[in-house]
């Protein structure tokens, strides 16, 4: 019961903050935060079970409650975690503390409407990594949508309107079209299924026979167009290229708070979804085009490389970073290897961790001088040097510096995708993407000298002077976090794997 | 004594608490961590000579320590383990008594000039040192990349330690881009060694070395994957990518264009870098993993010729530098260049001779350099010194025996490596690699230009008159610097003594100890086992002039002969009261030395321009066509919402008109598909 209670805490604690006063809200919603991070690390500590949650053996704090019956199929609470689930849900917790931490300082406006959708979205985020039915799923899913519409609309920078509009009509189209595709599989599979549960769908789909004909469409033919359909509409969630344009905009207009989330959380939705429905529930459709799939993935990690470092605005480094690195998940889910998916897997903690930790880094530096801008200032280090430190060892580990979380994702994925037997020319495609490695340092690497070194130079009317604790504190954190995951990966990687297995064993039917 | 080996991992770890130290509490520990460091360094230099002796008495450990990744047992784990061998232990040793020494020059160089930041030069320090020696210690190649890369970073940190300035940070960056680039190859290289043999350790039976020479020999236990290739070609494509690392780390040529720039860092991390750490990585990998080198004739070849064309090319620019750290950064490239010539002719041993002689006086002449520095009030620049033999005797006597050792002068260290380097190259290049002759004949080359160079930088140093007010009356140094040169100085001379080859060839006296250390130790892993694998799989047979001993004799003599008489033009040249730039002489040849054959210009073009226009590329099509298709599609529904809302005008009668033409609009349709109307 574990899940029910986290998620309906993390609802109570949105209303409370939301009737907070403005001035205490912070406080508040820090303090309401730490259960759930609690909660989420009991959880982590007690995670015993070594299953796959759509396809079979044990999963740990499982409920079903059937709930009602529409149109033959029945809809359950069905809820559970499993070794993939587990590692997103603290991610999940400990990012929406930290970043409620880091909102201290730049959200002044509207305090408790803003630390109140923040723990609005935190619920909803757990509803997504634990629902196992769709219908419960689905609901999750397009209510994150609607605190991060207000976040960036309200609390967002000069072009916030533009930026909250796009990413709430592109991702809200994406989510219609993976609907329908989902849905179409759905009635395609007729009486084999009895119910909207994730589990029973997709053991279905992984067998031989059981969806029939859709409409005009053949069941291979249903199969592929529902596969296309999903995979666009998780792919503008993730994002990959060229559906990531919402992307940039979005970050660049959202508070720091809320990149955070955006680049550490909800990015990961996209991932996670893509795992469970496309590459869990129909690998043979992903075999069979995993050449397309894979140069997807390549474009996007050196594309998005390049895009960043045509950027002059930190945050937009960043942003176009997200790009890149979500092009290396793809490319380990294709590889269908334990490495491959267990490194994609591991890649969404790890990202989530080191793009939370930059994002937040460019903010507290905003805070000090009002300015993101590469070219405006430089010799930073001089001023901010505990704040340059951290975003040195950011960018570093960005870079995929060895015993930090982002070395360990990738080259479980380099590896992983390397020795596929499932992508043709496997060892060229995973060469290209790692090249990767070389540009990100390349522009991380120019921004740091322009910002940080050489001597002080930024105009403004006022002392600049190292960032107040509160805000430095997250960020220790996450550096501690993203360096004990580099150095320990095993504290997730060994459930992970456990959790990646049945998809790769079961598949080989196909 | 085998309690040695469960103190190896203090080794790494001591240097690294000293980082953790000075990184937490450096600002109020004495000297701003530089003790915690000297003691910490001291700590590993004590207990690697404890496991050096401990493998000559015959020990020799490889153990996996850690389990980083553990999979679920249907794939291979990803392990941290330790392997000290001969030839582990050897490099130990040198490494923790160069950084030992170099912390302490550091509280001279640093300290004692008052500079800012020195928690900051001392945990870089110590990281550097650690992640050195976790290298060295490495059982496996994934373990070995780890450190591999966390020693770029550290030399990122520490050639830009003086961060204000403008050329530090862009020094720095470029030693990590370079590098990087190489370690590219060197990852794809780590990951398709787990491709391929599903382990990526060093040493044992299950090794991948081992593993692939079984394929090649037809003996195969386990299947490996070969990626549809010949075994040898994917093994030669496989060793080549490792190579890639290499190369940056060791900065051959075409990647050699970083470690110049890297002088803006403190000298002493420059001596650090060039003897015991960075650069030496490079070379050290080669040799780790050189039984699966000794497998492809192909790598060899390229590692040789590229060893051998590096050596000349990177002597010839250190003919024309002003400045005299300039000079020994390019006689830094070129001696790694013999190292490598040594080891694709064949030549493990001497390519480890001549390592671990070059570790000693390439330190000693960096550590000297910067005493020379300090008295210089930091000018680099050799044409305003000069006559500072009678100022600093310390530093001029054993700056000088670095030097003799560099050129290669009989009877010191350098001599003795670099003649062994040689003469591998010409045994195995008349054993039938013509090849190797070619590269020979560069390194042979190249032995002039050093002995031409390395004293032109003593002449103009220390003799003749002095040339600035500076150099009439230098600043003093302490016992923290002369220390260092003395203990250096005294190796440079003696350390060749351990591998006398042509001494034991004429007397028949058995003194090649080095030959006996490397020829024992882990099976598979020993010198005389990478003779077998380069005769057998190389074709590499050794051949003569007239005897061996002819041939040992001639090769000596002809590298001694050549390094005296570049050293005897240089002595005649400016060993005179006020010397001139003959160099000048060359002509449109110097301007091309000068400008470093304008390596860097097509490289920084590469990186910077040719880089950003395509992410401008890049960038503008982004905007426009991709974004532009988005906007244009959410252009063309808000056009379509504004035109289909001018119906709805809020008056009753239009929406009934506009109903009625629905409704027949709508009968009309059904009627015309059901057939109403025929």
């Amino acid at each position: 019961m574990i899940i029910e209670a986290l998620i309906a805490y993390t609802f109570v604690a949105a209303l409370a903050t939301f009737l907070a006063p403005d001035e205490r809200a912070g406080q508040v919603a820090f303090l309401l935060s730490l259960v759930p991070v609690v909660g989420s690390l009991y959880m982590w500590g007690q995670y015993d079970a070594t299953g796959n949650a759509l396809l079979g053996g044990d999963l740990a704090f499982e409920t079903t409650i059937e709930w009602l019956r529409v149109a033959g199929y029945t809809l359950s609470w069905h809820v559970g975690v499993d070794g993939i689930s587990m590692p997103l849900i603290v991610l999940t917790t400990v990012l929406t503390t930290l970043s409620i931490v880091s909102a201290w300082t730049p959200i002044t406006d509207r305090a408790s409407q803003f630390y109140g959708l923040m723990l609005f979205m935190e619920a909803n985020l757990l509803g997504v990594f634990t629902a196992l039915d769709f219908f419960l799923w689905f609901v999750f899913w397009e209510a994150v949508l609607v605190p991060m519409y207000f976040l960036i609309g309200v609390w967002g920078g000069p072009r916030r309107k533009y930026a909250a509009i796009k990413f709430f009509v592109y991702t809200n189209v994406a989510s219609l079209v993976m609907f329908i595709g989902f849905i179409a599989l759905v009635f395609g599979l007729g009486d084999s299924v009895s119910s909207l549960s994730l589990p029973e769908i997709a053991q279905a789909l992984r067998q031989e026979g059981t969806l029939g004909q859709f409409g005009a469409l053949t069941p291979e033919a249903l199969r592929a167009v529902a596969f296309a359909a999903m995979f666009f509409g998780f792919g503008v969630k993730v994002p990959i290229v060229p559906v990531h344009t919402w992307l940039p905009d979005a970050h660049v207009e959202a508070p720091t708070p809320v990149s955070v989330m955006l680049a550490g959380v909800l990015l990961k939705m996209g991932t996670y979804a893509l795992l469970r429905f496309n590459f869990t529930m129909l690998p043979d459709v992903a075999q069979t085009y995993a050449v397309p799939i894979a140069a997807i993935a390549v474009i996007s990690v050196i594309y998005g490389a390049f895009l960043a470092m045509a950027q002059q605005d930190l945050k937009r480094i960043v942003a176009y970073s997200s790009v890149s690195s979500m092009g290396y998940v793809i490319l380990g889910l294709i590889a269908y290897t334990e490495y491959g998916v267990g490194g994609a897997t591991f890649q969404m903690v790890a990202h989530g961790l080191i793009s939370g930790l930059l994002f937040m880094t460019v903010g507290v530096i905003y805070n000090a001088t009002h300015t993101r801008m590469v070219g405006d200032m430089s010799g930073l280090a001089d001023r901010m040097p505990i704040t340059s430190g951290i975003l040195v060892a950011g960018a570093f580990g960005y870079m995929g510096l060895p015993l930090m979380a982002g070395f360990a994702a990738e080259f479980f994925i380099f590896v992983g995708s390397f020795e596929s037997a499932v992508l043709p020319f496997a060892p060229v495609f995973t060469a290209a993407a790692m090249f990767g490695i070389v540009i990100v340092a390349g522009y991380f690497l120019f921004a740091m000298q322009r910002t940080l070194f050489g001597p002080f130079r930024l105009e403004t009317d006022y002392e600049i002077t190292s960032a107040p604790v509160h805000d430095t504190l997250p960020l220790a954190v996450l550096l501690l976090c993203i360096i004990a995951l580099g150095v320990a990966p095993e504290l997730f990687f060994g459930m992970i794997t456990d959790a990646v297995t049945p998809i790769l064993n079961a598949g080989g039917g196909f | 004594m085998a309690g040695a080996f469960d103190y190896t991992p203090a080794i790494v770890l001591l240097p690294f608490l000293s980082f953790l130290l000075a990184l937490g509490v450096g600002r109020s520990m004495p000297k701003g961590g530089a003790l915690a460091g000297i003691a910490a360094t001291g700590g590993s230099l004590l207990l690697s000579v404890w496991a050096m002796l401990a493998v000559a008495n015959g020990g020799t450990y490889n153990q996996t320590i850690y389990t980083w990744a553990a999979g679920t047992g249907n794939s291979f784990e990803l392990t941290f383990g330790l392997l000290v061998d001969p030839l582990a232990a050897m490099m130990l040793v040198i490494v923790s008594l160069i950084a030992f020494l170099v912390h302490v020059f550091s509280l001279g160089y640093m300290n004692d000039e008052g500079e800012t930041g020195l928690p900051r030069y001392y945990a870089g320090l110590g990281l550097f040192t650690a992640s050195m020696l976790g290298f060295v210690v490495a059982n496996n190649l994934l373990m070995a990349f780890m450190f591999f890369e966390l020693v770029g970073l550290c030399s990122w940190l520490l050639i830009g330690f003086w961060f204000r300035e403008e050329a530090p940070p862009s020094a720095a960056k470029k030693a990590f881009l370079v590098t990087r680039f190489g370690d590219y190859f060197f990852l794809v290289g780590v990951v398709a060694v787990f491709a391929t043999f599903g382990t990526a350790a060093f040493a044992g039976e299950g090794s991948f070395p081992a593993l692939a020479e079984a394929a090649l020999a037809g003996e195969a236990a386990t299947e490996i994957n070969t990626f549809g290739f010949a075994p040898q070609t994917w093994f030669t494509v496989v060793g080549l990518l490792v190579l890639g690392g290499v190369v940056g780390k060791s900065a051959q040529f075409p990647l050699h264009t970083w470690l110049p720039d890297a002088m803006e860092g403190p000298t002493p991390v420059s001596a650090l870098i060039h003897a015991a750490t960075m650069v030496a990585a490079g070379v050290y990998l080669v040799a780790r993993m050189y039984g699966f080198y000794a497998l492809s004739p192909t790598a060899l070849g390229i590692i040789a010729f590229v060893g051998g064309f590096t050596a000349l090319f990177a002597a010839t620019m250190g003919v024309v530098k002003r400045e005299i750290k300039q000079v020994l950064a390019y006689s830094t490239i070129s001696q790694y260049g013999y190292m490598m010539l040594a080891l694709g002719a064949g030549g493990y041993i001497a390519a480890t001779f001549h390592l671990m002689t070059h570790a000693f006086f390439k330190a000693l002449l960096f550590l000297g350099a910067g005493s020379v520095i300090i008295a210089m009030h930091h000018n680099e620049n050799m044409w305003d010194m000069g006559g500072l033999k009678e100022r600093m005797p310390v530093t001029y006597w054993t700056f000088l025996a670095g030097s003799l050792a560099l050129a290669g002068i009989f009877p010191f260290s350098g001599f003795w490596s670099k003649d062994e380097v040689l003469y591998e190259a010409l045994a195995h290049g008349l054993g039938g690699t013509p090849l190797l002759l070619a590269a020979w004949a560069m390194g042979l080359l190249a032995v002039f230009f050093t002995g031409f160079y390395t004293f032109r930088m003593v002449f103009l140093t220390f003799h003749g008159e002095p040339r600035t007010d500076v150099a009439r009356d230098p600043h003093g140094v302490g016992w923290n610097v002369k220390a260092p040169l003395t203990v250096l100085g005294v190796l440079a001379v003696v350390a060749g003594f351990v591998n006398m080859v042509p001494v034991a060839k004429l007397t028949g006296a058995h003194i090649e100890f080095l030959h006996d250390w490397l020829a024992h130790g882990l099976g598979g892993l020993t010198s005389e086992h990478y003779g077998e694998l380069t005769g057998q799989f190389a074709g590499y047979e050794t051949g003569y002039v007239g005897s061996e001993l002819t041939t040992v004799l001639l090769s000596g003599a002809l590298s001694l002969g050549l390094a005296l008489a570049g050293a005897g033009l240089a002595y005649k040249l400016y060993n005179v009261p006020a010397p001139v730039e003959h160099t000048d002489r060359l002509g449109s040849v110097k301007t091309l030395l000068f400008n470093n054959y304008y390596q860097d210009e097509y490289q920084v073009w590469l990186a910077d321009t040719a880089a950003r226009n395509v992410a401008r590329g890049a960038d503008k099509f982004d905007q426009g066509v991709i974004d532009g298709v988005v906007n244009g599609i959410s252009s063309v529904s808000l056009f379509s919402g504004s035109r289909v809302r001018r119906i709805q005008t809020g008056v009753v009668s239009n929406y009934a008109a506009l109903l009625t033409l629905g409704l027949v609009a709508l009968l009309l349709g059904i009627g015309l598909m059901g057939g109403w109307f025929l």
